[in-house]
């Protein structure tokens, strides 16, 4: 058995094992994509359309799968979104890497040789392609993305496109708007001020489990937001309460009790211990009594309490709450900035007590079962709100709840910074080598002299200060130089003339944020078109608008010289000048249908033409082919002038003739969740690539002990 | 114990709809549910060839909770069915044969299930906006000032359960007695909210129906020893009652994580003993007359109560634990120390009584809202039914208070709102059609499927080879007696409509139900008090088939939808 595994090679392998994944994960992909079903060995339904489910599901056999899933769930993990995307780019990518190998096989490989050899051959072949794709990851890729790619992407995003767009691909086809609704209103409840959205996309995400109640039996319209925190038990005493409510939390039982862990009690006469007990009745009390003495109306503990506690608790008026979680008690403490009411030890000491106030504090009743609803005063930019979401069976509300707590992880990568990073050769005796020669920048210098007055301004001034950088700065203008849209130059040419790092983090939430809210979708529709306008007969018009307001920050520049684009991207040249570091801003996003594939498929089969290095350029035309498979399987549906062919020929001829280009779809998805994807894959497959040999034992499989350690010892 | 083991891979099966297996066990489920629907359904014996008790039924959630389903397509049909029932206890048949029916009807359609799933859930929108719309011509008015809707609403839930076997006079009884309970838990005075108590059912297996009967308070059964030794009670205005949470066994209550040392010839025994006296003592010096405990008295405890005349019971059990504190109106107490007077609550007065051959004590509370309900039947497997059938019919009452509306039964609102759908999309597609990608066709193709599923969940109300008729004025619907001569004069044989509500008298024309309807505009039929046909209508819960229309077409769009099935082998 060894030799036949050793026979298949690795790569072999994978392929026909994603290939298999493929069929089944593409029927999910996408609005079009359907659901499965999984059953559990405990006899439960799941229902899904996540990637990342489903291959947990199949509990595949096969070594090369499984690491494949191990890596589909590493980039879950880490993202939230894309393991379908995943698996089919990988899927395109190996069959891409074997229609090349292969040809090169039969040209180059005399029949002759054994078929072990050769096998160990192939194994060489595949090292340097895995090292290629290294390069491709670590280079070629992020200079395509800034240097070309980042002009298309628009960084004012709506939420509700974005999640509608997600949403699309993992709830049901009747649930997916009213879910992206539920949850667009769940953010903007929960969001006391603008500045403060990355707090709220971290606390939901990482307490989504306390904030949202699953109820069965219900149908999924019924689901909605309540505001407060619903804990998911009952009260064992519940008195009705008024006015101002303070609450404790406590760790640990109130009652007193015998002994503390690793101590003795000893007694010695009954007497000692009718004493004790009433002691223990009479401190019980008091700390009780203080409790109320400081207005306390509900107690919050996370161990179970005596009986004697909760029945001294009812007495006073006190509201009791056992047996929280410990993520509810530190979701409490972090809301209302609360820490745990420590026991005094002594006997008459208590004046510091940790209380805060709560709104309200009743029973809530969902389904037949009850529940603590509880007003909490938040603290923080929090402001708490509970989802229940409702569904006719336990597996579909689980689905909903998965597709939810995903989107706030997406959404909570989607706003942070994503850094790129590559080498660039800027010296003119490299040139040769370089991704874009000195020879083609020098043959666009004479360009932007068609480029209307207002542009030429700024880069005659980085001409002039920076003369190092000039190879650099007209390689830009190469790029953009036949551009029709002067809005689209604008942009693109402003950060080049700037080589100033930006201080874009400010800047960039504020603008992204006031596109958040609903209301504003009416301005992001008006900037859009840049992009997406409908045909090229009405880009005049909408560029029009686009040009009236890019104009104000033009003229802003024009006049103070130095004055920072509020949307770009900072550059940032280093002191060696060949290593290039760049920020991908917080929120930047493409329209979904395939955009990002499309478009980095353009670039990249334009570069691979200027490409010298031949194993860069069959990595980069495999990676650029390989891309397409995802459009392939969206538009896979349709028909006429929206299916696959008529749309990637639209797009690839209004990028050769830079015309806008049109989607046909609204919806939004994340840039930084693409990049990822992609390199995520790419280091999978190097992964794939770099084995050689499976081995297959049969033997039961050890405990993981840490052997090293203990020799260490 | 943890065992390392490979893990089986999974099965994934491609379209499972397609498969005839799978068509075949769907067909075989609908079967069963259709055969039980409704007032002259077929009952179901389940019984366990492993041994267990049979189960003579024709209610979805008994049928569903004793039927084992393997198939997780069924699976998924029969959960959402049962989860439906634990939300509204009624309408369970309704919800599940409307299912099979859509997915069994779209299929034949071979529409994509983009479109389907689309379509269907406008249609649905359509259907709910108009139930809940004033116009809407299915839905009365409860009229709390009299009982008789609700009565007629209860009785409709009564006799649509034949495993109760209940004569004529018997559902009327259980009927009133039902609505009786559910009248006694609607406190007198509410400030704000209106909070509702409870109706505790007390067994009494082998009784006449007729011998049931419902009585405000709490019964308890005590065994015939037990109640000698109460006897006689004194007399008095009202009584002392203390209820205990903790135990009051002697056991001794947690000591902590640490080690308890006893020096020898300590008995803590004794002293947990005396410490339980003392609050006997307490109890006695504070005039007590009952003292209740959830978890067990210790026999000293017991005999030193009784010694005083303090009438001690134990083992009440959780279940009573918070009717019995609504009822008296104490604090559980979960102290041995001392008790707090307000603690301490009361009783008008305390009875003994016997019913059949069981005795009980029966607590009379000056003012709660919890009473029990006496419920007698033949045999177990009549009275499990009559029971499950009495908690539907008190959950449906209770729905009814928070939206007071009932729809029409006997099938009147399935065929009326098909015909409203008809109607609807036959003459204003393009709200519809608006902002999807479907054509006018597909819309219709689809229609029709959706009003067919409607429309056979009505007509499988009829079990006894009657036809099934709908009228071309209102959309009610009609059934015949068997054998009718195929040309015939309607309105001769034709009485009534299935909910009660039109007369044939009128200038009525029908079609068959089978046949292919023609759009029209139904009309509001509402309640003549003069003809007395508001006094004898077919009535079912708004709340409950709202929501099992709206569960009943996600579920089948969700098992629409499935592409694959993946079955964990492990």
């Amino acid at each position: 058995t060894l030799c036949t595994m050793a026979a298949l090679g690795s790569a072999k392998a994978a392929l026909q094992v994603t290939e298999v994944l493929e069929t089944i994960l593409s029927r999910c992909l996408g609005p079009e994509g359907r659901q499965v079903l999984c059953t559990k060995p405990t006899g439960e339904v799941l229902i899904s359309r996540s990637g990342g489910c489903l291959l947990e599901a199949l509990h595949l056999e096969h070594p090369i799968a499984r690491m494949v899933v191990a890596c589909v769930s590493s980039h879950l993990r880490r993202t939230g979104d894309g393991a379908k995307t995943f698996i089919i780019l990988l899927c395109h990518l190996l069959r891409g890497l074997h229609t090349v190998i292969d040809k090169e096989q039969d040209s180059l490989i005399s029949k002759n040789i054994q078929t072990h050899r050769r096998h160990w051959k192939n194994c060489c072949q595949w090292k340097f392609i895995s090292q290629a794709l290294l390069t491709f990851q670590t280079q070629i890729l992020d200079y395509i993305m800034d240097h070309y790619l980042s002009k298309h992407f628009l960084c004012r995003s709506s939420l509700e496109l974005l999640l509608e767009a997600y949403f699309c691909g993992r709830v049901g086809r009747n649930n997916h708007y009213f879910i992206s609704q539920l949850m667009c209103n769940y953010f903007f409840k929960c969001m006391a001020c603008e500045s403060g959205f990355e707090e709220v996309f971290d606390l939901v995400d990482d307490y989504f489990v306390e904030l949202n109640v699953g109820v069965t039996g219900l149908p999924v319209s019924d689901s909605r937001i309540i505001a407060g925190l619903v804990l998911h038990r009952d009260f064992s005493v519940y008195c009705p309460a008024d006015g101002d409510i303070r609450i404790v939390i406590v760790t640990e039982t109130i009652q007193p009790l015998f002994s503390a862990s690793a101590s003795e009690f000893i007694l010695n006469s009954e007497a000692q211990f009718q004493t004790s007990q009433f002691w223990i009745m009479e401190k019980t009390k008091a700390i009780v009594k203080h409790l109320q003495s400081q207005n306390v109306k509900l107690l919050l503990s996370s161990v179970k309490q005596p009986d004697l506690v909760t029945y001294y608790a009812g007495l006073n008026g006190i509201s009791v709450v056992e047996c929280l979680s410990p993520e509810e008690v530190s979701l409490i403490q972090r809301v209302m900035g609360l820490s745990p009411f420590i026991l005094p030890q002594a006997s008459s000491q208590y004046e510091i007590c940790n209380t805060a106030s709560v709104k309200f504090c009743k029973p809530l009743t969902l389904r037949s079962k009850r529940y603590v609803h509880l007003g909490l005063i938040s603290t923080c930019s929090f402001v708490p709100h509970c989802i229940v979401l409702c569904g006719p069976v336990q597996g579909l509300v689980e689905q909903h709840e998965g597709a939810l707590h995903g989107a706030f992880k997406m959404l909570r990568q989607l706003f942070k910074d994503l850094d790129l990073s590559y080498m660039i050769q800027t010296s003119d005796q490299n040139h040769t080598s370089s991704p874009l020669t000195y020879k083609d920048s020098r043959e666009s210098n004479p360009l932007p002299e068609i480029v209307n007055g207002l542009i030429q301004r700024p880069y005659q001034g980085t001409v002039v200060k920076n003369k190092g950088n000039l190879a650099k700065t007209q390689t830009y203008l190469k790029v953009y130089s036949n551009l029709v849209v002067p809005s689209v130059e604008l942009e693109t040419c402003i950060p080049c003339s700037t080589p100033k790092v930006t201080p874009t983090d400010t800047y960039q939430t504020n603008e992204t944020l006031r596109c958040l809210a609903p209301t504003k979708t009416r301005t992001i529709d008006d900037n859009e078109p840049f992009i997406e306008s409908n045909s090229a007969n009405s880009t005049a018009e909408n560029t029009g608008i686009e040009i009236s307001s890019e104009n104000l920050q033009v003229t802003k520049i024009a006049g103070k010289g130095n004055m920072l684009p509020v949307r770009e991207k900072s550059l940032e040249m280093c002191t060696s000048q060949s290593y290039c570091c760049s920020t991908l801003p917080a929120g930047c996003v493409l329209p979904v249908g395939g955009n990002f594939e499309i478009l980095l498929h353009y670039y990249l089969l334009n570069y691979t033409r200027k490409c010298q290095q031949s194993e860069e350029s069959v990595v980069s035309m495999i990676i650029a082919n390989a891309l397409l498979g995802i459009p392939q399987v969206l538009y896979k549906s349709k028909k006429g002038k929206y299916s696959f062919p008529q749309i990637y020929i639209r797009t690839l001829h209004a990028l050769q003739t830079s015309q806008p280009i049109v989607s046909s779809q609204k919806g939004l998805e994340s840039v930084a969740g693409k990049y990822q994807l992609l390199t995520s894959v790419l280091q999978c497959l190097t992964k794939i690539l770099t084995i050689d040999l499976v081995i297959n034992i049969r033997r039961q499989p050890r405990e993981m002990y840490d052997q090293d350690s203990d020799e260490e010892v | 114990m943890s065992r390392l083991e490979a893990k089986k891979p999974s099965l994934c099966k491609s379209e499972p709809l397609t498969s005839e297996k799978v068509r075949a066990t769907l067909c075989v489920l609908k079967g069963i549910l259709t055969s039980s629907y409704g007032p002259s359904g077929r009952l179901k014996q389940v019984h366990n060839g492993l041994g267990g008790c049979v189960c003579t039924t024709s209610q979805s959630s008994a049928l569903l909770s004793n039927l084992p389903v393997t198939h997780p397509i069924l699976k998924i049909l029969t959960t959402s069915t049962k989860n439906h029932v634990s939300c509204f206890s009624d309408c369970g048949l309704f919800t599940a044969i409307l299912c099979c029916n859509l997915i069994e009807n779209v299929q034949r359609t071979g529409l994509t299930p983009t479109t389907v799933i689309k379509l269907n859930q406008h249609l649905l929108r359509l259907c709910t906006n108009y139930l809940k719309s004033e116009s809407c011509g299915c839905r009365i008015p409860v009229d709390f000032s009299s009982p008789q809707t609700l009565l007629c609403l209860v009785r409709s839930i009564v006799t649509s359960k034949p495993a109760c076997m209940l004569t004529r006079e018997e559902t009327d009884h259980i009927s009133a007695l039902v609505l009786k309970a559910f009248l006694l838990t609607i406190p007198e005075n509410t400030k704000d909210r209106l909070i509702l108590g409870k109706s505790i059912i007390v067994p009494l297996k082998g009784h006449r129906v007729l011998d049931s009967t419902v009585f405000p308070g709490i019964l308890i059964e005590v065994s015939e020893v037990q109640l000698m030794k109460i006897l006689p009670i004194k007399k008095s205005n009202a009584f002392k009652v203390a209820l205990f949470c903790a135990s009051l066994s002697g056991d001794l209550s947690d000591t902590g994580e640490g080690t308890m040392v006893v020096s020898s010839g300590v008995s803590l025994e004794n002293a947990v003993l005396e410490q339980l006296l003392n609050l006997g003592r307490q109890l006695v010096s504070d005039h007590v007359d009952l003292v209740m405990c959830q978890k067990v008295l210790h026999p000293s405890l017991k005999q030193f109560l009784s010694m005083h005349q303090v009438i001690a019971i134990d083992r009440v059990g959780v279940a009573l634990m918070e009717p019995l504190s609504k009822v008296t109106g104490t604090q559980p107490i979960g102290s041995l120390g001392s008790i707090s007077p307000s603690s301490y609550g009361s009783v008008k007065d305390l009875c003994p009584a016997k019913f059949g051959f069981k005795h009980f004590l029966h607590l009379i509370p000056n003012e709660a809202t919890i009473c029990s309900l006496l419920l007698c039947n033949r045999n177990d497997t009549a009275w499990d039914e009559l029971k499950l059938t009495c908690q539907t019919a008190l959950h449906v009452l209770q729905l009814t208070i928070k939206e007071p509306c009932v729809l029409l039964g006997g099938g009147c609102t399935e065929t009326h709102l098909a015909a409203y759908i008809r109607h609807k999309t036959c003459n204003e597609p393009e709200s519809i059609l608006r902002d999807d990608g479907c054509t006018q066709t597909e819309l219709q193709l689809l229609t029709e499927a959706f009003c067919r599923a409607l429309e056979s969940v009505a007509g499988s109300l009829e079990h006894d080879g009657g036809e099934v008729l709908t009228d071309m004025k209102y959309g009610h619907c009609w059934s015949s007696q068997a054998e009718s001569p195929s040309v015939v004069n309607w309105p001769d044989w034709l009485s009534r409509c299935g909910c009660g509500l039109c007369n044939s008298q009128e200038e009525l024309h029908w079609s068959f139900l089978k046949a292919t309807q023609h759009p029209i505009a139904p009309q509001t039929c509402l309640p003549h008090e003069a003809t007395g046909s508001s006094n004898n209508l077919t009535l079912d819960c708004f709340t409950a088939k709202l929501s099992g229309l709206q569960v009943a077409v996600e579920t089948a769009n969700l098992i629409l939808d499935l592409s694959y099935v993946i079955e964990d082998k492990n």
